[in-house]
Order: C-alpha cells, then sequence, then structure tokens
C-alpha cells in the first residue's frame, strides 16, 4: 500500500485523485470506492531506461524511503534528455512490492 | 508540457486497465454503476489531456461507453462532466486557450489595484455619459494639482508626513502613474459625481491626500461661493480690494489677479497650509474649490490596494504549507521554495543503493519522472551522485 502511495503525486497519480474527489464531492462516488480503485491505478508497460547523473546535494533514507536532492542533473534515456537544476527523487524499496 | 507518444500511451492503458480492473466494483454489489465508472474515466482522462501529458484524442474507449452511458439517471447531476466529455478533444483546448486571454485581462487590472472595481463599473454604464462631460473639468483639474505641487507643497508634505506609512505607498505610484491613470480618474470622477449629485467635490478628490485640507475647506466654501467677493472685501483695506470687486463682476481675468492680494489675507483665517490652496482655487474656478475635498477618496482606494496587497502574501504563505503536507518527510526550507514554481519529482522504487566515498549509485525501477513539465517514465533507471 506504501508503495502504491508513491505513485500518487505523479500526473496520472493526480488527475486520478483530483478526478475522484470531484465526483464523490458531486455524490457519484462514495470514498470507500474511490480508495479501492486508487489501490488500483499504478501498473505500467515501460521498458524505456534512464541514466541520472547530477550532484548529490541531499540524501535520506528514513522508512524505508530513499530521498535523494539532486543538483544539475542530467537525465538521459533513448529518446531525449533534459537538464534539470534541482530535481527531487523519491524511492520506496521494490521488495515491499514483491512481498 | 510535451507528452511523449510512450509516456501517452502507457499513461491511457494505465488508465484502461484501471477502469477495466474496478468496473466489478462499479456494477456488481449495488455499485454506483457502469455511467459512473465511463464517467470517471472521461474525466481522468481529460485531466490528463489538461495536463499535457496524453497526446490527442483517446475516443476508442470512452467514446463508445460515455454513450450507452447517458440515459442513466446519475448523469443527471452531472451534466457539466457530460459536456466536456462529448467534445474531448475540443475541450482541452478550449480550456488551454482561454486561461491565456483571462490572464493576460486579470494581470492590468492588478497593476491599478487600487481601482479595479472602480474602475471597471463606470465603464460600461451612465459614467461614459458623465465622464465625457467631466473630462474637461478632470483635465483641468490635473493642472491645478502640478500648480498646488509647487505651491502647496508644504501642504501635501505635510499631509502625507501626517499619514501612518501604510497609507503613504499607494498613492506614491498614483503620483507617478498620474498621466495614464487621468482617464481612468476622469471615469471615477463621472460615477462618483454621478452617484453624489450633491457635491461636485469628488473631482480633484483622487488626486488630493489632504484630510487636513478638506475640512479647512468645508469651512472655506460659504465664503468662496460668495466668490471672490469676500476676500475682496478683506482686502477692502487694501486699496486694490475696491477696484477688483468691480472687475470681478464683469471679467473672470479679475479673479486670477485677486489671488495675489488675498493670498496674505486669508492665513489669519486658517493655517498656512490652506493659503496654497486658496491660491489654486482663485486660479481655477469654484469647481475646483469643491474638488479639493476629495482627500478622503484616496483614502478609500488605497486602503482596499493595501488589503489585496496582504491578500496576496497570504496566498504565498499559504502554499509552502500545503506542500508541507504533500511531503512525506520534512524537506528542507530551500526546496519548498523552489518547488512553488517548478517541481521537477522522480517516483520510483529503488532495488539497490551503494556509496564508495563520496560517489553514490543507485539503481531504480518503474519510475514517473516529471521533468521540466514533460513525464517520462522509465523501466529502469541508474543514476550515479557526486555528493
Amino acid at each position: 500500500m506504501a508503495t502504491f502511495e508513491l505513485y500518487r503525486r505523479s500526473t496520472i497519480g493526480m488527475c486520478l485523485t483530483e478526478t475522484l474527489d470531484e465526483m464523490v464531492q458531486s455524490g457519484t462516488l462514495s470514498p470507500e470506492l474511490a480508495i479501492q480503485s486508487m489501490t488500483e491505478a499504478l501498473e505500467t508497460q515501460v521498458k524505456s531506461k534512464v541514466t541520472i547523473k547530477g550532484h548529490l546535494h541531499t540524501y535520506r533514507f528514513c522508512d524505508n524511503v530513499w530521498t535523494f536532492i539532486l543538483q544539475d542533473a542530467l537525465f538521459k534515456n533513448e529518446e531525449t534528455q533534459e537538464n534539470v537544476g534541482r530535481v527531487k527523487i523519491v524511492a520506496c524499496d521494490s521488495k515491499l512490492l514483491t512481498q | 508540457m510535451a507528452a511523449s507518444t510512450t509516456t501517452s500511451s502507457v499513461y491511457i492503458h494505465v488508465i484502461e486497465d484501471v477502469i477495466t480492473k474496478v468496473r466489478e466494483e462499479f456494477v456488481d454489489n449495488g455499485g454506483p454503476g457502469e455511467a459512473v465508472l465511463n464517467e470517471l474515466q472521461g474525466i481522468w482522462e481529460m485531466k490528463m489531456m489538461q495536463a499535457g501529458v496524453i497526446v490527442g484524442p483517446i475516443d476508442r474507449s470512452s467514446g463508445q461507453k460515455q454513450a450507452p452511458g447517458g440515459p442513466t439517471p446519475v448523469h443527471d447531476l452531472n451534466v457539466p462532466y457530460e459536456g466536456t466529455e462529448e467534445y474531448e478533444t475540443p475541450t482541452a483546448d478550449m480550456l488551454f486557450t482561454p486561461t491565456p486571454l483571462q490572464t493576460p485581462m486579470q494581470t492590468p487590472l492588478p497593476a491599478q489595484t487600487p481601482l479595479p472595481g472602480n474602475v471597471q463599473t463606470p465603464l460600461p454604464g451612465t459614467a461614459d455619459n458623465s465622464s465625457m462631460y467631466n473630462i474637461p473639468t478632470g483635465n483641468s483639474s490635473e493642472y491645478p494639482t502640478p500648480i498646488s505641487d509647487a505651491g502647496g507643497s508644504n501642504g501635501n508634505g505635510d499631509a502625507k508626513t501626517g499619514r501612518p506609512s501604510p497609507y503613504m505607498q499607494p498613492p506614491s505610484p498614483w503620483m507617478q502613474q498620474r498621466p495614464a491613470l487621468d482617464v481612468n480618474v476622469a471615469y471615477e470622477e463621472g460615477r462618483e459625481e454621478a452617484e453624489r449629485a450633491a457635491s461636485n467635490q469628488p473631482l480633484t478628490q483622487d488626486f488630493f491626500t489632504m484630510s487636513s485640507g478638506k475640512r479647512k475647506r468645508d469651512d472655506f466654501p460659504p465664503p468662496y461661493n460668495n466668490g471672490g467677493y469676500i476676500p475682496q472685501q478683506d482686502g477692502a483695506g487694501d486699496s486694490p480690494s475696491e477696484p477688483q470687486g468691480g472687475y470681478g463682476n464683469q471679467l473672470p481675468a479679475s479673479f486670477f489677479k485677486i489671488p495675489q492680494s488675498d493670498g496674505p489675507i486669508p492665513e489669519p483665517y486658517d493655517d498656512v497650509l490652506s493659503t496654497p490652496n486658496i491660491y489654486n482655487y482663485q486660479g481655477v474656478n469654484e469647481d475646483y474649490n469643491i474638488a479639493n475635498t476629495p482627500a478622503p477618496n484616496e483614502l478609500q482606494a488605497s486602503t482596499p490596494a493595501l488589503v489585496q496587497q496582504n491578500d496576496v502574501q497570504d496566498d504565498d504563505e499559504d502554499e509552502p504549507l500545503n506542500e508541507d503536507d504533500d511531503d512525506p518527510d520534512d524537506l528542507d526550507d530551500v526546496d519548498q521554495g523552489e518547488e512553488l514554481n517548478t517541481q521537477h519529482l522522480v517516483l520510483a522504487q529503488f532495488d539497490k543503493v551503494t556509496r564508495t566515498k563520496s560517489r553514490w549509485k543507485c539503481t531504480l525501477k518503474d519510475g514517473i519522472m516529471h521533468i521540466n513539465n514533460k513525464d517520462i517514465l522509465f523501466n529502469k533507471a541508474t543514476g550515479e551522485f557526486d555528493f
């Protein structure tokens, strides 16, 4: 469950949350159903690989969650590469999912 | 805003997958029904398109399913949603276009913060007509103000200094913006006059900040209404007074000459501050005398401006608080400031994180990156960081 919540702050998660909030407020959905559907929300079929380089400004490992704050980070994948002055990486332990 | 086709397709797939998996929940056991589910999908996809992460129409599933869902009674409650869904692709465009249009409209108005409410309202109504008539007076009133600055600089300075600092700030922009704002002022004046038909005073009120001045003027008006005549009587002690009385009736030009002799005389009546004002009155006309009273209007105008500024500040304060709520961990204060503007975020799962001296390596998987307003997905990621 904790790991599923990880993706809620992504664009797709936020859009789903907003949609569910609106429908719950309008009475067409009950909050219980909204929670249930949220847990189903994130499964991706992605094959791409990304490399990240940058200056590690902050690292933190708490409650099995790694948080990195990078400065002048470079993200590369097969298609493009992106430069970011400051980016935050939040990563949950993948083992928690398989268990 | 750019969305890669792969990311877009993955998002569409995820949405459909979620909808499919939840369908049983919606249909069975007295759930909200498939119509609601289709609505959910439509709104979700619409939001994703608005966010710019899904490209193009997604009609394949939503469009077909929504149509049969229409008849269900539940839809009546959510009529607006259906409307948007029907025009899915256009709506997304429609939603994007209006926002830029509105923003420019709004931005200039706040620049004029003290006026916005007042300026807009007078424009459409009868105020235009009144403003037309008022324009000459308004323009003429503008001229006396600089004069008053020169001659009555003491009076204005005193009035400003007497006020608390907050009141000081708003008037200063007005002083600078005078040329541009003149038109607006004319409109306001026109409106105010229409509302306050009784007195012509509001005309110059905008320009004058002197509260003390109006009190004094309130005292003055009756004598001045009698005309420049009274000061002439005062001047009667002086030799020129008598001839001026005769000229005053015949020629307005004589009024301009009168103030000179009047200048010294009015002082005993009131404070030194009042004298410069008197010059202005006599130099122009009775209308301007009335106009000087306006000081209160400026006070009223300035206060709302201050309130708006405070609101903005409050908003700024609120935003970081909200972000704190979202953050699972306490973040550096430095981060919060930048997150307000652009938030670059990577959400993923880590397989392994290692460190050798100051060199960190990590392997991530199943990540969603939101970087430079782009959504990028990855199955695997390797990171190498220098601390």
